[in-house]
C-alpha cells in the first residue's frame, strides 16, 4: 500500500469511533492531524475544503472524502471514505441488530419510551441551529422574511401532503435561483 | 449474529426489499442538504413507504445519535437494517453515501468558481429553509405521536432548551438526559402496571 493511502487509513480510522454526533465532533482533530502532523494540506487548503463539505448534501464527515482526494486522487477518497464509515457501521450494526432481534421486556419498553423525547427534544434544537446559523449573517431584512415564508410555506407542505421531499428542496432552490435572477 | 432478521420476528410495519431501500436512500442521499437528512428519512421511511411508526423510527434516530459515526449513515443502517435485514443495511449505506460522495467531489472541483457568485449562497438559503421546514415537520409530527406525560413533556423541553436556547453540548446533554429518562419511563411503567 502507497505510504500515503496507509497514511490516511490512520488518520480516519480511529476518529470514525469518535466521531459522537457526526463530522463536528472530529473536525479539530481533522485539522491537526492532516495539517500539523502529516502536512499533507495547508491550513487555507483545509478551510476550503471544510466550507465545500458544509455546502454538499450528505454527512458532513464526506470531508474525509474531499482530504483524501486531495492528498491522493481517487483512491484516496475511496481509503479515507472506507477508514470513517466502516468502523462505526460495524459497531451500528452490531448493536442495531442485536436490539432489534431482542424480545419485548419493560427494560426495553422504558429505554424506547425514555429515548423518544430526548430525540425529539434534539429535533427542535437542531432545526433552530440551522435557522440561526443561516440567518446570523443576513442584514437584508427581506431575505430574512423570505426565508422565514420559505420555512413556514415547506412546513406545511411536509406536515399536510406526501410529496416527496426531493421535490420540495429541488423546487425550492429552483425557485431561489430565479428570484435572483430577477430581483437582484 | 444472524444475517437477516427472520420477518416474523420483526415488529409491525417493517417489510421491503433490499431494492426498496436502495431507491429510496439513492434518493434522500442525493437530495439531503446539511441538517435536513433525518427528517428526509422520516418522509421516504415514514409518511411515504410506511415500513415502520414514528416510535420505531425514534429509537432508530436516538441509537444513531447516540453512537459514534455519521448519524445519516447510522440513521440509513438502522433502518435499512429494520426493513430487509443484513442487505438492506448495507444497501441504505450505499445510498446514502455515493450520490453525496459523487456530488461533493464534483462541488470541490467548481467550488473555487462558484463560491464567488452571490447566487450560490441564495440558493443554498432557500435550500437550507426548505431543509428546516421539513425537520419541524418532523419534530410535529413525532411530538403529536409522543404520551402526554410530564415525563416526556419534561424530558422532550428540557433537551430542546439545553442545546437548542441555551446551546450546551450536545453529549454531555445527552448523556445526562437518556439515562434519567430511561429511569423516569421505566418507573411511570412500573406505577402503571
Amino acid at each position: 500500500m502507497d505510504n500515503k493511502l496507509l497514511g490516511l487509513f490512520i488518520v480516519f480510522t480511529p476518529l470514525s469511533l469518535l466521531s459522537f454526533g457526526g463530522g463536528q465532533a472530529i473536525v479539530a482533530d481533522i485539522q491537526y492531524q492532516t495539517v500539523s502532523v502529516h502536512g499533507y494540506l495547508s491550513n487555507a487548503q483545509f478551510a476550503d475544503l471544510f466550507a465545500v463539505s458544509r455546502a454538499a448534501p450528505g454527512p458532513s464527515t464526506l470531508i474525509a472524502a474531499l482530504i483524501g482526494y486531495q492528498v491522493a486522487g481517487f483512491w484516496g477518497a475511496i481509503v479515507a471514505c472506507l477508514g470513517i464509515y466502516v468502523p462505526s457501521s460495524l459497531l451500528v450494526y452490531g448493536i442495531a441488530s442485536w436490539w432489534q432481534k431482542h424480545k419485548t421486556s419493560p427494560v426495553k419498553i422504558a429505554v424506547e419510551r425514555g429515548l423518544a423525547p430526548v430525540a425529539v427534544g434534539l429535533i427542535f434544537a437542531g432545526a433552530l441551529a440551522v435557522v440561526r446559523a443561516a440567518l446570523a449573517n443576513e442584514p437584508n431584512t427581506i431575505i430574512v422574511a423570505l426565508e422565514l415564508v420559505t420555512l413556514a410555506i415547506c412546513c406545511s407542505i411536509f406536515y399536510f401532503s406526501k410529496i416527496g421531499s426531493y421535490t420540495v428542496v429541488f423546487t425550492t432552490g429552483g425557485l431561489f435561483f430565479l428570484i435572483h435572477l430577477l430581483a437582484f | 449474529m444472524a444475517e437477516d432478521i427472520p420477518p416474523q420476528d420483526r415488529p409491525d410495519g417493517a417489510r421491503g426489499s433490499a431494492l426498496d431501500v436502495l431507491m429510496s436512500f439513492l434518493k434522500i442521499g442525493g437530495s439531503a442538504f446539511g441538517g435536513s437528512t433525518q427528517a428526509m428519512v422520516f418522509r421516504e421511511v415514514v409518511d411515504r413507504r410506511q415500513w415502520m411508526s414514528e416510535q420505531q423510527f425514534l429509537v432508530g434516530q436516538a441509537i444513531a445519535q447516540v453512537l459514534p459515526g455519521a448519524n445519516p449513515v447510522n440513521l440509513a443502517l438502522y433502518m435499512g437494517l429494520k426493513v430487509a435485514g443484513g442487505l438492506g443495511a448495507a444497501a441504505a449505506v450505499f445510498g446514502m453515501v455515493i450520490p453525496a460522495f459523487c456530488i461533493i467531489m464534483a462541488m470541490g472541483f467548481a467550488y473555487s468558481e462558484l463560491s464567488s457568485l452571490p447566487v450560490t449562497s441564495f440558493v443554498l438559503h432557500g435550500v437550507a429553509a426548505a431543509g428546516v421546514g421539513a425537520t419541524i415537520s418532523q419534530g410535529l409530527k413525532t411530538t403529536r405521536k409522543l404520551p402526554k406525560r410530564a415525563s416526556t413533556i419534561i424530558v422532550g423541553l428540557g433537551v430542546f432548551v439545553a442545546i437548542g436556547l441555551l446551546r450546551w453540548p450536545m453529549i454531555p446533554v445527552v448523556i445526562v438526559a437518556v439515562p434519567l429518562s430511561i429511569v423516569w419511563a421505566y418507573l411511570d411503567q412500573r406505577r402503571a402496571a
